[in-house]
């Protein structure tokens, strides 16, 4: 692979050798002003994934461009290390992700199917996998991605390239986001980059702030603990798993509030895509897929580990239902 | 009454033949017992004969294990089981047809049958499983269940089984796309060129339910072609009118058919509508996936009934069934377990059944039956003695 291509992936093992092999201390990289375009370009992927979700594609018109790139890398995830906040972590391993999709769709079929073997995902001469590695990556939240309408056969899915790009993009935002939580950068990383950390870290405060929306006609104050937990959970940007999203919004639907509004809540998720949201909103409520899901009970809140049994208080012993729950503090109130 | 079922379980579970699970000591256990109403839940045992200890002291009416695996099979809760891994299981009831009340009981299992028929196909062709990997059992009720073991599916999510069973039962299709337009010819006008084009149809050949939809499609034509009574009476299941069936049969001509053979379907709108919606009808299986409120509950944590273990209701085994013993399979001779010894029994309403091969036909009153009959008929709630 020439230096070109490992400045547009660095991830791959090949851009990890080339830094390896230039045998640059981190003390260099941090401080020395060879590497001073490198830093810059390093805090531009940060900012670039908090402000626009994606990293850019960086100019390279030769090869030192090439080698800055290549070693801005190492410098933005130092940097999102340090911050240690996971809705950034979740952020940045995305925006590193979309950029690599942009740049792989684009390729020869080959070299899709060499990165998504590197990536640990095999695949054949045709660009098949195997359906288990389909289900894990793939966004089959949409109808377009669902298994049912994919050519099936004999466990293996055909992709197209843009199809098996799309799922790449899955499996780096995986990688990128765990080895982010892994990662425990220099300390000098903090004094280097104090002053983009001081304003990154203001920037994250602020997010979270405009994170606590007005609920509209729901009263908060009035929900069970287990949906002011997951409430919390996703107005602080913390993943929430899928069987959570599903109580979260089936309850708030029913407690008054529209798409739009539950967007908002959503939209603090690290992982927020508004269109994948409103989809996933309006299939559940009924909208699109003419199925209007019930708000889960407690016996399945506590089948899907979401019942914060500490928190239980004595309404919660007295309903078997978040909603009855909700009901009843309304009833209290007149 | 239960003593009596009890003391033949009794007798069965001196030597069961039980096939374990694989990775016996991490399962969760649980066991209704003669008399108890609540399941006893969260057992685990460390050897397998321990197990058969407690079911010789115990003689449980229902046994079960968990489809998942866990560090803890005994934990209370499931945090703190610690979720390893499940097998992915299909289970086939009666109760899930439609119209299902009113078969006799040798009919819902003929029923059930098929549709674990059609399952075995997507399991086999789309997903690629082979014999090795599929273990199919007679439930011991009224269904069947289908266990896939294959290291790649163990560590499936719920979500990522919920789109399995998607597949299966054609939810999510995408309609609208299956039939393409295809410019067939171009004519020429004067000096305009104008395209012609036809709905054309997916190749039987092709991969996934575009290909698996179309062979059904060549299917039921042919099956409504080879008598147009018959035809027309399969039409109607398919919810048509007489008329609009017969206007269907009438309008397949040969040169039709061929055309639809080889990929065109030239019928109006509604006629298309209608072999699509059959073909999905006829080849999706039904499955019982729990209730439509909860959509993320392809269940990572289920009970099955333990292989070799009776069922508390009907006194009929658990039963392994071999994939080419399946089409032979007759749970009323295959899963008998107990013998011929004369029993006295109370009947309590007329029934006529055949089971080991002879037919029976009792009537209210005091009788004598074979034992396998006489525990059938109390385990049912038919009979007393």
């Amino acid at each position: 692979m020439n230096i070109y291509t490992l400045a547009r992936y660095p991830f791959l093992n090949e851009a990890r050798d080339f830094v390896r092999k230039e045998n640059v201390s981190t003390g260099e990289i941090l401080h020395d002003p060879l590497y001073g375009r490198a830093r810059e370009t390093g805090i531009q992927r940060v900012n670039d994934a908090l402000e626009k979700g994606v990293v850019g594609d960086y100019t390279t018109v030769d090869e030192t461009d090439a080698m800055i790139n290549i070693f801005s890398y190492p410098v933005a995830r130092m940097i999102t290390g340090s911050i240690g906040s996971d809705y950034l972590r979740g952020r940045y391993a995305l925006a590193e992700a979309k950029r690599a999709y942009l740049n792989l769709k684009n390729e020869e079929d080959d070299f899709v199917a060499e990165v998504s073997k590197e990536l640990g995902m095999d695949v054949d001469d045709e660009l098949k996998i195997y359906f288990t590695d389909y289900l894990k990556n793939a966004p089959t939240w949409s109808e377009k991605w669902k298994l049912s309408n994919m050519p099936l056969r004999n466990g293996m899915v055909r992709l197209k390239k843009v199809e098996l790009a799309r799922l790449l993009q899955e499996i780096l935002r995986k990688r990128i986001y765990n080895e982010l939580l892994l990662l425990r950068p220099p300390p000098e990383v903090k004094r280097v980059f104090g002053e983009e950390i001081t304003r990154i870290t203001n920037i994250l405060q602020r997010k979270e702030m405009e994170g606590k929306v007005e609920m509209g006609k729901a009263s908060v104050s009035k929900f069970p603990p287990c949906m002011r937990q997951l409430l919390a959970a996703a107005q602080s940007g913390i993943n929430i798993p899928h069987v959570g999203r599903f109580a979260l919004v089936t309850f708030l639907h029913s407690a008054g509030m529209d798409t739009d509004e539950i967007l908002r809540i959503f939209s603090k998720s690290p992982d927020y895509d508004e269109e994948r949201t409103r989809y996933q909103i309006e299939h559940i409520t009924g909208k699109i897929s003419g199925t209007e899901y019930n708000a889960p009970g407690c016996s399945s809140i506590k089948t899907w580990g979401l019942c914060p049994v500490e928190k239980m208080d004595d309404v919660c012993r007295r309903v078997s239902h978040p909603l009855s729950y909700y009901r009843y503090k309304w009833r209290k109130k007149k | 009454m239960s003593d009596f079922l009890r003391n033949r379980f009794r007798s069965y579970y001196i030597s069961p033949e039980i096939s374990f699970p694989e990775r016996f000591p991490r399962r969760e256990y649980a066991f209704i017992f003669f008399g108890g109403k609540q399941m006893v839940r969260h057992v685990a045992f460390k050897k397998r004969e321990d197990i058969l200890t407690m079911m010789r002291r115990r003689v449980p009416m229902h046994t079960y294990y968990s489809s998942a695996y866990y560090e803890k099979p005994d934990a209370p809760t499931m945090s703190e089981k610690g979720w390893m891994g499940a097998d992915l299981i299909f289970d086939l009831d009666a109760d899930h047809l439609p119209g299902a009340e009113k078969m006799s009981y040798e009919g819902m299992l003929r029923e059930v049958k098929n549709e674990l028929k059609k399952l075995l196909s997507f399991l086999m062709d789309d997903f690629g499983f082979g014999e090795e990997n599929l273990s199919i059992y007679f439930s011991g009720g009224r269904g069947y269940h289908c266990h896939v073991n294959h290291p790649k599916v163990r560590g499936l999510g719920s979500q990522e089984r919920r789109e399995i069973v998607d597949y299966i039962t054609g939810r999510g299709l995408d309609k609208q796309s299956i039939f393409r337009e295809r410019v067939v010819e171009t004519r020429n006008y004067g000096d305009r060129v104008v395209p012609v084009k036809r709905l054309e149809m997916p190749g039987t050949e092709e991969a996934g339910w575009r290909g698996r939809i179309s062979r059904t499609i060549v299917d039921i034509i042919k099956e409504i072609r080879e008598d147009r009574e018959r035809g027309v009476e399969r039409l109607k299941e398919y919810g048509l009118s007489v008329s609009k069936a017969e206007r269907i049969i009438d309008g397949l001509s040969d040169a039709r058919v061929k055309r639809i053979e080889e990929g065109l379907l030239d019928q109006s709108s509604d006629i298309r509508g209608f072999f699509l919606r059959s073909a999905i009808e006829k080849s999706a299986v039904s499955l019982s996936t729990g209730k439509p409120d909860e959509p993320v509950t392809a269940d990572i944590k289920r009970l099955i009934r333990l292989p070799g273990s009776l069922h508390g209701k009907t006194g009929l085994v658990v039963q392994s069934i071999k994939m080419d013993e399946l089409d032979g399979f007759d749970p009323l001779r295959d899963a008998v377990v107990f013998g011929d010894t004369s029993v006295k029994l109370n009947v309590l309403k007329t029934v006529k059944i055949r089971m080991m091969g002879e037919d029976f036909s009792l009537h209210p009153g005091e009788t004598e039956v074979p034992e396998y009959l006489a525990v059938f008929m109390v385990a049912r709630g038919m009979a007393t003695v």
